[in-house]
């Protein structure tokens, strides 16, 4: 009876108005699909000497494809792990005096420009996948930290009063309250740390470390632009692809609070 | 009148509790301040009262309200509840024993109504369905139907159903005490006197000890048991009832407070029903009756108008009050109409008596207490 004029908070017809109201975000993969048809399309259509075969041949982007989602995974689950503990803590009163150095340390590491920290690294450490991992991290790990602490700090005040009112631990106050409502914005800065770690991981290759950019590296060095054009439209697909995964994600844990 | 208006007010609500919150020479000094906020604050909270902190802006009120739960670690005094000195022990265990309610309100968004209202059982451990059960309870308590809001989210919810959550929030767990920090502040005036008026219901079904602070002189007067008028600096200028301290403010700092209005508000501290009413004859001819005023009423006695009033060449427009009002309400009334009396009726609309505007600005007579 009462359910009639609460129907919007029925589970059903709430995800059903879900999928309506964000019915925009079937553009990405639409626009997805068709340009890489093309481009494929193109590739087909192309006559391609022996050296542009190599570098198209099925089995081998896969693997190429595989190592460049490894390097993205990898780097931001390491991001996820170092930054959201170290944001969390910079958002305590306690860590007052410390938060603006910190985060102006942050933004400086961010001005790095990564295909200089990459091979800076390289030398550094040594070459490999491991130092692509640790170059990845530095270069996006600015975002998740600033929005952890941004999205904490951002709770009313209010709110977190009547928790410390109610009888709530400081504990239990971040893990039931402020946490909860700082999700959001945390994970709008996850998704900055993937889209970027999907584009800096193309110079894993100038250390050894695979990925996509090495066929367009090889390709380019060996001015063949037709094959390092195919490649290089499947990197910025892979991209675009992860954004509108990561976007769906955002919505689904905003959709719930704001 | 004066004498007259304020003798039966304070024995309306007679408060004989034991302290239930007691301040002992509590002074709060915020870090890198010279000045206390709060200096030697001696309190005493009755059980089952409410006690109205009023006072102007920084004279240290919601201080004095958070050390009362320990929000605010007073510098130096101790804190007594019901007894027990929780100057020292665990703040957290402390609060989950003292109801809190804040202008804000401070419901959580991302929880239902009902998981809003059972934050506080939760903690303390309480099984499903006893906290089931005290939240429809509670929540019908505020008047909030649970099967329509303990699904809601605190968004889908109006200013006052909000406050409503708030309160019953405070209450979950069964608290004997209460801390309120101006819950009806942020609400628009009319539901504001609603949500006062049902607070007042509430509390005489549940008898909670309650600390309460207002900067509204007519909200104290109109909850209070007590009302404790704080100066700047955390300096208790005058605790005593409403009608005492309209009447006979301490010092100029509270006469000042207090202001002009005094006379008025205590008007509305006086209920009609404690009034001996003037007796009116009932006519249906409307031959004078003597010095008595002669009222013609309908088939079901309820009254149509004035026949003759004494005094008056003309008879005044008529208007009523019920007999469970106030004098301020018979005022209001008067002052509408421009009428020169008005007519107490009971609950059932038949007189009760008549109170005239020579009368009230005259004398008064007092019932004598009936006990």
């Amino acid at each position: 009876m009462t359910a009639g004029v609460l129907a919007p908070t029925t589970p059903q017809v709430r995800s059903r108005s879900w999928i309506w109201r964000n019915r925009d975000l079937i553009a990405t993969p639409v626009i997805v699909v068709v340009g890489l048809c093309l481009v494929l399309l193109y590739a087909a259509t192309s006559r391609l000497d022996s050296v542009e075969q190599r570098a198209l041949d099925p089995s081998y982007l896969w693997a190429k494809f595989l190592q460049h989602l490894w390097l993205t995974a990898a780097s931001t689950v390491v991001v996820v792990l170092i930054a959201l503990p170290l944001g969390i803590a910079l958002s305590r009163p306690a860590a007052r005096r410390i938060r603006t150095g910190t985060l102006a340390f942050g933004g400086f590491m961010q001005a790095l420009p990564p295909y200089g920290v990459i091979i800076l690294l390289a030398f550094l450490l040594r070459f490999g996948t491991t130092t692509a991992i640790i170059a990845l991290v530095l270069a996006s790990f600015l975002p998740v930290l600033t929005n952890t602490v941004i999205g904490l700090r951002q709770v009313d005040p209010a709110l977190i009063e009547a928790a410390r009112g109610m009888g709530m631990s400081a504990r239990q106050t971040l893990l039931r309250v402020e946490i909860p409502l700082a999700v959001p914005v945390m994970v709008a800065g996850i998704r900055v740390a993937l889209v970027l770690n999907v584009g800096t991981a193309t110079l894993a290759t100038f250390i050894g470390a695979g990925g996509l950019g090495e066929p367009i590296s090889s390709m380019l060095k060996l001015a063949r632009p037709q094959a390092a054009f195919v490649v290089s439209a499947i990197v910025a697909a892979v991209a675009l692809l992860i954004d509108w995964l990561a976007g769906i994600a955002e919505r689904l844990v905003s959709g719930r609070i704001a | 009148m004066s004498e007259a208006v304020q003798s039966p007010t304070s024995t309306a609500r007679p408060i004989v509790g034991r302290p239930m919150i007691a301040l002992e020479g509590v002074s709060k000094t915020y870090p890198k301040q010279t000045r206390p906020a709060v200096a030697e604050l001696n309190l005493e909270v009755p059980e089952g009262a409410i006690v109205m902190l009023i006072g102007p802006s920084g004279c240290g009120k919601t201080t004095t309200l958070k050390m009362m739960n320990r929000l605010i670690e007073p510098t130096t005094g101790r804190i007594l509840l019901d007894g027990e000195d929780v100057t020292d022990v665990n703040a957290d265990q402390l609060r989950r024993r003292i109801g809190y309610v804040i202008q804000q309100v401070g419901l959580f968004p991302h929880l239902t109504v009902a998981d809003n209202v059972a934050v506080v059982p939760r903690m303390l451990g309480w099984n499903k369905n006893r906290i089931n059960r005290r939240v429809d309870e509670l929540l019908h308590l505020v008047g909030l139907e649970p099967a329509d809001f303990r699904d809601r989210y605190p968004r889908q919810l109006s200013g006052g159903q909000q406050q409503r959550v708030g309160v019953a929030r405070g209450l979950a767990a069964d608290p004997s005490v209460m801390l309120m920090d101006e819950p009806f502040g942020a609400i628009d005036p009319i539901t504001r006197e609603r949500l006062q008026d049902e607070f007042l219901d509430v509390q005489r079904q549940i008898a909670k000890t309650i600390c309460f602070v207002t900067h509204d002189l007519s909200e104290a007067v109109k909850l209070g048991d007590r009302i404790a008028v704080l100066a700047t600096g955390g300096r208790l200028a005058q605790y005593d009832t409403p009608s005492e301290i309209l009447a006979h403010p301490a010092d100029d700092f509270v006469a000042e407070f207090v202001g002009g209005g005094a006379a008025v508000r205590r008007l509305s501290l006086l209920e009609i029903s404690r009034l001996e009413l003037e007796e009116v004859v009932i006519s249906s001819d409307g031959t004078p009756a003597g010095s008595h005023p002669v009222l013609a009423v309908d088939g079901a006695g309820r009254p149509v108008a004035w026949h003759h009033v004494p005094g008056s060449a003309q008879p005044p427009p008529l208007v009523t009050v019920p007999l469970s009002g106030t004098v301020y309400d018979a005022v209001d009334v008067m002052l509408d109409a421009r009428a020169s009396a008005v007519v107490v009726v009971d609950d059932g609309g038949q007189p009760r008596g008549a109170l005239r505007w020579d009368a009230l600005v005259a004398d008064l007579r007092i019932k004598e207490p009936s006990r």
